[in-house]
Formats: C-alpha cells, structure tokens, sequence
C-alpha cells in the first residue's frame, strides 16, 4: 500500500495540469449536481411542507351556493373535511394595481383540516370585522405588510378598505401569480358586506382523504354525487404540487440533466485520459512489474489515482457549493439556502458524492485493466500487418493533394477502431453543446418570434368601471396596438374527468385570434375549438375529435380542430371564438382584450400609454413570457458549454498524444526520406483537424436530432406542446464547427512542433508499444 | 563445484524430470527451456532446448551476438516473459508454473534485474525509484530509506537522491538502477546489457561495482554481446541461434573473485 501511495504521489506530482484539469471538471460537475438536487427538492418541498403541517385537504371542489354537500362527507376514503366556506370573487386594489381575488369565510377558530399557517400576525378575530388574512404569496405580490391596509372592491364596484391581520400559508391552491385568483380569509359578516348576492356566494369543500393517490377518483366521484351542473370547480392536490414546482422543478430537471450528461462526457474524458497514459507509460509500467508489482496491484494504482482525484474533485465542489451555494443570485441562491437547512441534505450530498466518484472510477477500470495485462518485459512485439493507405488517403493522392494532406489522412484513420474511438469520445461533448445551443434557440424563438410560440398577444387589458365600448375605443386609438382580441375564460369541467381546464373564448368569427398551431387549422366556426396539450391529455383527446364540456352550467360540444402551442396554464387551455359561449343573450361580454402590439413596439411602454390614458380603468398587464423565467436556463447554458468545451479540450488532448505515440516512428521515418519538419507538423496537424472534422460532423448532426426531440418531449410533459424547439442556425453550427476544429488545430500544433524537434535517431530507435 | 553443461543437463531431461529435485547449491536451475517468437507469418525461435545451472554465488556471462536470444533467455530466467515448454527452478523452488502475480511476488525478494536502458521510473525521483521495492517488500519507509541511503552512499550517489531519471547520466542512471535491483538482498542478479548504452568509464564503474557486490557473495546472471564484459566472469556461457554452443569457466571459484583489471591483462 505504501508503494502503492509512493507511486501515485509521484505521478500526481509529474502530471499536475493534468490532475488539475480532472479534480476541476469533477467539481464542477459536482457543483452542478449539487444546485439541480437543491432546486428539485426546493421545488418539491415548499408545498409538502405547508400540506403536511397543515393537515392539507386532498381535493378541493366549488360548488353553487345552495348545493348541499353533506354526501361528501361521507364519501369512502374522506377522513376529514375542510369547510365547506362560503367564498367570492373580488379585486384586490393597490393603486394601478389590481388582482382578482377569492374571499374565503371562516371563523375565528383555525380549522383542523387544511388549516392556514400563519406566518406573520395573527388569525381572524371577530373584534376586528374588517380584518383580511392573505395567502403569503399574494401578499408577498401586493407587498402587502400586517397592520396596513389593502382596498378590496366587490363585484358591484364598491370598495371597501380592509386591514390585514396575518399572512398565512396553505396548501390549497399554487402561488400567486401562477395561480389565480389569490387567496383571502375574512369573517362571514364581512364576506356578507363585499357580496350581499347571495346568488354570487359559492361554498368551497376540502376532502381529506386516506389514501392520495385516490384523489382523482373521489373528485370524479364527488362531482357524480353532486352532479356537474353544481360543481364549479375542481382542484386536486397534485395539480397544486405542480403549479408550485413547477418553474423550479424545470429548471432543477435541466440542471441534472446537464450535470448527468457532463457526468457521462467526464467518465469518458477520464477513460480516454487514463487509456492516453497507461499507453504513454508502458515501459514504466512493465518497470514496476519487473519490480515486483503484481497485475492486481498495477490496475489498484490507477484506480487509487483517479477515484482520489475524484475525490478531490467532490470535496471541492461540495465545499464550494456549500460556501457560495447561498450566495448565487436569485432562486438558485434561494434554494441552496433553504437546502443547507435541510436534515437530508447530508444522504443528497453522500448520494451525489458516490454516484460522481462510482462513475469515474468505473471509468478508469478498463484503461486499469488494460495496464494490468501490459507484459513484464519490454517484448518483441510482431509488427502489424502493414495498413494498406486508406480510401481518404488515396482519394487525397488521387486529387494530387499535397503530400501532408494525404499522409495526415491516412494518420488520422488508418487504425479504424482506435479512430472511431477518438471520434466518438470527441463527438459526445459537441454533441451536448449542440444540445445547448438548441436550448438556447429555443428561448431566443419565445423572446424574438413569441408570436410562432403561442405568445401573439403580448398585453392584456381588462375593463374596470368603463363599458365594453369605451374599452374598444382606448385601444383602437392607441397607435402600437396592431390588434385588440375580445376574450374570456371561464373554468370548464370535462366528464369523467376530475380536474377543470380553462375554456377561453378568444378572437370572433370574423377577426379569429393568430393561435400559434402546431397541428391542425384555426377556428372557422362557433363549434370548434383548438386545445393546447396540456388540455389533450387531460381529456385524452386528439386533434379532430369531438369532446364535451361543462362551464359556467352549459355543456359545450366542441370539435378540436387544432393543437395551438400554450406556454401558459400547463396547456390545459380549450379556446374558441367567442361566439362559442353565446347563449340566449347573445355574444358574451369580453372580460378582457389580448393585444397584438405592431412589431417593434415597447410592451412596456405601451402600458405605461394605455393606463395614462384609461386613468387606471383599463388594467393592462403584460403576457408572462416563459422565456423571461426561464433566463438562468441561458445561465445554465453557458456554464454548460464552457464544462463540455472544457472536457473537449481534455479530449482532443489525449486524442493528439496518443496519435502522436502512433505515429513517432512512422514521422521519424518519414523525416528521414525527406519531409520537412514543417510538412511533418502538417501532417499531425492535418490528422487532428480531420478526426475533428469527423467528430463535429457526427455530434452537430447527433445535436440537432436530439435537440429537437429532448426539446419537444420537455414542451409535451410540461403542456406547452411539441413544436417549440427551434434548430440553432446553421452559420452558428456552423461558426461553433468551424471554432472547434481550429482550436483542435492550434492544440495539436505544439505536441506537433515538438515532436518535429525531437532528433531523427531518436524517433527511429523509439519503443514501439 | 560441479558444472552443467549442456551434455549433463540434457540427461536429467528424463521423463520423469518432473520428480527431479534441484541441486541444493544451484541458485538457478532451468531444464530444456524453448521460447518461440510468433509473428502474423513468421516464427522466431529464440531460445531452443537450452539447460542452465548457477549456482549460489556465482557470476556466470552468457554471450553471443544479437539476435541469439540472450535477453530473451534473460527474460525467461526472471519471469518476465513465460516459456513455451521447459522447467525452471530457483532457490530451490519450481517457478516456471507461477502466475504472473506469483512472480511479481517472487522478484520482490529473490531476483533482482538491472537493463541496458536503466528503465528507471521516470516520474520518481532517484530516491523513489529505489525505495520502491523496499516498500513492495514490507520494508517500512524508515527501513527502506536507510537501505537506499546505505547503497546510495556505495554508488556514490548521496547527491543525487532528488533527482529525476531525465536529469541523470546514463552512468547515475544505470549505479540507480543497479541499487534498485539490490534494494531487497536478492539471492539473484540478473542483468541484461547494463553496460550497452555507457560509455567506457561508466561500463568500467559498472563493471567493478558488479565485481564488488560478487565478491561479497551475489550471485550474477549476466547477459552481453561485449568479451571484454563477459570477462568479469566466473564462467562465460556461449549461445547462438537460441542453443548454447559452448560453456567455460575462466576462473577456478577457489581462485576467489577477480577484478576487471585481471580479466582484462589475462585476455589481453
């Protein structure tokens, strides 16, 4: 073991830039592996902790005011209850600002079942009838503090000034803005003054159930119970979950994903570097065999030396992550603080930490092996068969091409396995980086053409205390506005189904609304419909079928012409024209315009035009654009290319060393029939660039295939729907390709020069294992 | 002592030669040794038949030209390279069967070798590459690095204990390797053309040190194409084309060591 140790000091100290590179890629990757598992479980966590301290309701459902909902209670599986409470809608005003919001009555006692946390001040308190407690999110938004005050206007337009007691949290619905409406809690006298309608009031049940999993099942069952023309709204535990993690989850899978396939590239960074130096030290191997070395304790060397480098590398980027981890900016540093808290944070880390150090010691095993069998002596080995030139190198004599072309041809791919090799190891990072830049075209498509990504209408505007007709004529009169949309969106139930999509009626029948499609065609009449994917499967639908829903009491029988791309709402939208919704009464109020801007404008400050010139009675928000959210994605990105190029780099240098080793002799024969040392260099150079020409070729055309796919399955699993993933241009392709096989080029070029200077004797008399 | 010759040897290559026990003086004992060199067409037959006996003690040179399977026999003789057919017992036990481990085992303690290349490990520092045996026997650092300091100071060496095989002449290269190959007391010493690639006043310095240590009782096995090497010699052994042609001892073993000088005014 001493031995053992003695020897690997020994190399560590001869091959320092190399160790080094190693022990830094290891922890970068290690970093990166670290931040994806706090984000995942910072995505995962901060609901299940609120449910599970709150004793969280499994299915939330909303039915009319006068629906009786004693049966639910008894439904199998119930094991307790929340409410019912009566709620209604309101806004929420804070100066311009304003956000709809449900009421939720409840008693100054805090329920057993789905019970909100209060995080700050106190519960509702009859002595104070004019108390509010907000949900932490939407508090949190309206920078609403305890003790101050929030205008909350009714239906009716009458405003009334509330002061909050508390902020809580719960477990019942997503964050706000995700989720909407925000959540408040007000005593039922005052929920009675905001809306005196009792027509208005709706009852909000929570069902504690025994087993989760059933949840969908007991909503389809309560709804049957209830019947569906009662039942408004259906909300199930899992639907929450993923509303609250969803943002970071994404950007936690990317993360991992990304460190994973680093971890892949590292492994195979390290076979190939140990496989370079076991064929560089064979005589010393033999050497130490000779002294006493069994095969057996050979492979342990270089196992030790990579799983301590390994290690090395691990603890270096644990103890980064951990000390800076907090430090990064924005939700990256957020959730390494919260995962520095965490008692599981120690298994993670071990976890991680075994996984990396497992791999590359995985890795290292063949080349180990194969150093392991190097024979004792310095034996005559019989000379391979000599290789006949091959078919590149004869297609470059036949085009006359100059000598060193031809010759660097045939270095480069005259042992065919070994330069497939090369090839494949040197094509998995271009590979990934191409993957990268696929990413990164994506979110530029979301940024510069939001219009082909279902993002037409980058403003929306909602009249408060103006008529329909004043609204129209605001926006048509405001020059940047190339379109104004009239829309509305009212929760829909699908039979046999549990959970509620949003049904939008957007655009008429005579100025239908751009959907950005990705399969069939626009709305042409008032019973068709285009969905986004989200809301195919939650129906389990395609495109061209009929389906049936129920919203606001009227079922609707729509037939799906189309599947629009839906970067909102997890794609769990159903939209038609507005004359879908038409009932006895005619066309339907718009509750709101999507506007389609002129290209060029700011949306910004065309909100800035558009309230000045409402006095506030148009609330314009902007179209939250997934890109925006999704900026530490290119973060991500960056630091992603930099590792891969950095284990690229590792790669062609191993990939230029052991073709040297290859070919010492053959260049010290050629040097000696008459090559000059520059023509020499043009060969190595030649066949490095040649082999990574063919690696570029392969991983760019890998990249893009993949790409697209990865891409698109993410759009399909999170809603938004296949066909967002944009190809990288080709000049970038092409500019990235062009970049690595001159940075292939230049890296060669010293390994090259030097082996030019080394005398010709010395070449010719070089060992030839 | 008796000698083996190639005559007698042959007759103990009985059938029943597995049952054959070594003569309790030989240091070396190999019977009916082949080692054939196979190329993709081609076969080289580098060591045919040959019988060999050294005993303890001894300092035998086998000769020839390049070519003739020296090294190869060499090789053999040390384990590191396995024959074809034939037996090899030393210190008394039958090795020709071992595994590769079992020899690597084997050479920690009973064979050391020195080769015209020095091959020093070249990422360790002189130090390093002598107290490394040291270690792979089981010696601890303190131990092995007072022997290496103890051969160091007899090869003239003490200065240069820091340093790496590239920063060595082939002289300092070789007196390394030579303490590498002594680190452990081995009972034998092989080496393969350790004066091949020095200059004449390395090769004397070599040579007189190999004289030294055969004086003090190491046994010697070595291989060169040089007469004036091979002179140092108790017994020159000659082969050519894989077979011993012939087998002759200069020096009576009662006579007691002799120097260089001697061999080189007896020969002329």
């Amino acid at each position: 073991m001493r031995a053992l140790l003695r020897w690997v000091r020994a190399d560590l100290r001869a091959h320092r830039g190399q160790a080094a590179l190693m022990v830094l890629v290891t922890a970068v990757i290690a970093v990166s592996l670290i931040l994806a598992n706090a984000l995942l479980r910072d995505a995962a966590n901060p609901w299940q902790r609120i449910f599970l301290q709150s004793r969280g309701a499994h299915v939330w459902i909303h039915v009319r005011s006068g629906a009786d909902t004693a049966p639910l209670t008894r439904l199998d599986g119930v094991t307790g209850v929340a409410g019912p409470y009566s709620t209604a809608s309101a806004d929420l005003v804070r100066g311009a600002e304003k956000v709809s919001l449900e009421l939720r009555a409840a008693g100054p006692q805090l329920p057993s079942v789905a019970r909100p946390l209060v995080r700050s001040g106190r519960w509702l308190d009859p002595a104070r009838s004019d108390g509010i407690v907000l949900e932490s999110s939407l508090a949190r938004a309206m920078r609403a503090d305890v003790g101050g005050t929030v205008t909350v206007r009714a239906r009716d337009g009458a405003t009334r000034t509330m002061r909050v007691l508390g902020v809580a949290d719960s477990a019942d619905q997503g964050s706000y803005p995700d989720w909407t409406p925000g959540l408040g809690w007000v005593l039922p006298t005052a929920l009675d003054r905001v809306e005196p309608d009792p027509a208005h009031i709706q009852q909000a049940i929570g069902l504690r159930l025994r087993d989760p999993g059933s949840a969908d099942f007991t909503a389809q069952q309560a709804v049957t119970t209830l019947g569906s023309g009662q039942v408004t709204q259906v909300t199930t535990w899992q639907q929450v979950r993923s509303a609250m993690g969803q943002d970071n989850r994404l950007l936690g899978l990317l993360l991992g994903v990304f460190g994973l396939v680093a971890l892949v590239a590292a492994a195979l960074a390290t076979a190939g570097a140990a496989g370079g130096r076991v064929l560089a030290q064979v005589r010393d191997i033999a050497m130490l065999k000779t002294v006493g070395f069994t095969p057996a304790q050979v492979v342990r060397l270089f196992l030790y030396e990579h799983t301590a480098l390994a290690l090395a590398g691990m603890a270096l980027g644990a103890g980064a992550a951990s000390l800076f981890g907090p430090l990064l900016p924005g939700a990256l540093g957020e959730a390494m603080g919260v995962w520095q808290a965490e008692p599981a944070r120690a298994g993670a880390l071990a976890a991680t930490g075994a996984g990396v150090v497992l791999s590359i010691a995985l890795a290292t095993a063949l080349p180990a092996w194969r150093a392991g069998r190097i024979p004792a002596a310095p034996t005559v080995r019989a000379d391979r068969p000599a290789s006949g030139i091959s078919r590149l190198a004869r297609l470059a004599l036949l085009l006359k091409l100059p000598p060193a072309l031809a010759l660097g041809s045939r270095a480069a791919f005259h042992r065919p396995l070994r330069a497939g090799l090369t090839v494949a190891r040197l094509a998995i990072p271009i590979m990934m980086i191409t993957v990268a830049l696929g990413s990164w075209a994506t979110l530029d498509g979301f940024q510069d053409h939001p219009r082909q990504l279902g993002l037409a209408a980058s403003l929306t505007a909602r009249p408060s205390g103006i008529d329909d007709a004043a609204a129209r004529r605001l926006l048509t009169e405001q020059p940047a506005v190339a379109a104004a949309y009239p829309g509305a969106e009212i929760p829909a139930l699908v039979p046999g189904e549990t959970t509620t999509i949003t049904l939008r009626a957007l655009g008429t029948a005579d100025h239908p609304y751009p959907f950005a499609l990705a399969a069939g065609h626009l709305i042409r009449d008032e019973d068709e419909a285009v969905a986004g994917q989200g809301a195919l499967n939650l129906m389990h639908a395609k495109v061209g079928e009929w389906v049936r829903v129920t919203a606001g009491g009227t079922p609707h029988i729509l037939h799906i012409v189309g599947r629009d791309i839906e970067p909102d709402h997890n794609g769990e939208m159903l939209s038609v024209d507005l004359g879908a919704l038409a009932g006895p009464g005619g066309t339907p109020k718009a509750q709101y315009y999507a506007l389609v801007l002129r290209p060029g404008a700011n949306p910004t400050a065309v909100r800035t035009d558009l309230l000045a010139a409402s006095h506030g009675r148009l609330d314009v928000r902007p179209v939250a654009n997934p890109a925006a959210q999704l900026g530490l994605v290119r973060v991500v990105v960056v630091g992603l290319v930099g590792v891969l190029t950095l284990i690229g780099l590792a790669e062609l240098v191993t990939a230029t060393a052991s073709g040297l080793r290859d070919h010492v002799r053959d260049l010290g024969v050629l040097r000696a029939m008459g090559l000059t040392p520059r023509q020499v260099t043009a060969i190595i150079v030649t066949s490095t660039a040649l082999l990574t020409t063919a690696a570029v070729l392969a991983g760019t055309g890998l990249g893009v295939l993949l790409s697209n796919r990865l891409i698109n399955m993410e759009g399909q699993a999170s809603g938004v729907g296949a066909g967002i993933a944009r190809m990288p241009a080709p000049e970038t392709l092409l500019m990235a390709g062009a970049v690595a096989v001159a940075v292939a080029a230049c890296v060669s070029v010293v390994p090259a020069t030097r082996a030019t200077r080394a005398r010709i004797t010395a070449a010719l008399s070089a060992n030839r294992t | 002592m008796s000698r083996s010759g190639p005559d007698t040897a042959r007759v103990a290559a009985t059938p029943d030669a597995d049952h054959v026990l070594p003569p309790a003086e030989a240091m070396l004992w190999a019977q009916d040794l082949v080692k054939t060199h196979r190329g993709a067409e081609t076969a080289t037959h580098a060591v045919r038949h040959v019988d060999l006996r050294v005993d303890r003690g001894e300092f035998v040179a086998i000769m020839g030209p390049s070519g003739a399977g020296k090294s190869t026999l060499l090789h053999l003789l040390g384990g590191l390279d396995r024959p074809d057919s034939g037996r090899i017992w030393l210190d008394g036990q039958r090795v020709d069967g071992l595994s590769e481990a079992r020899w690597s085992l084997l050479r920690r303690r009973t064979v050391g070798i020195v080769f015209q290349f020095f091959n020093l490990v070249t990422n360790m520092t002189a130090a390093d590459n002598v107290e490394l045996p040291a270690l792979l026997a089981g010696m601890s650092p303190r131990q092995a690095r007072a022997r290496r300091e103890e051969l160091f100071a007899e090869l003239d060496l003490e200065d240069r204990a820091r340093s790496t095989p590239a920063a060595l002449s082939g002289g300092e290269q070789q007196r390394v390797a030579l303490a590498r190959a002594l680190v452990n007391e081995p009972g034998l010493l092989l080496a393969d053309e350790p004066t091949g690639n020095l200059d004449s006043r390395n090769t004397r310095d070599v040579l007189r040190l190999l004289a030294r240590y055969h004086a003090s009782g190491q046994t010697i096995l070595l291989v060169t194409h040089d007469a004036r090497v091979a002179s140092g010699a108790d017994r020159v052994i000659s082969l050519f084309d894989g077979e011993i042609a012939d087998d002759t001892a200069l020096h009576a073993p009662a006579d007691g060591p002799t120097t260089v000088a001697d061999v080189l005014r007896l020969k002329g």
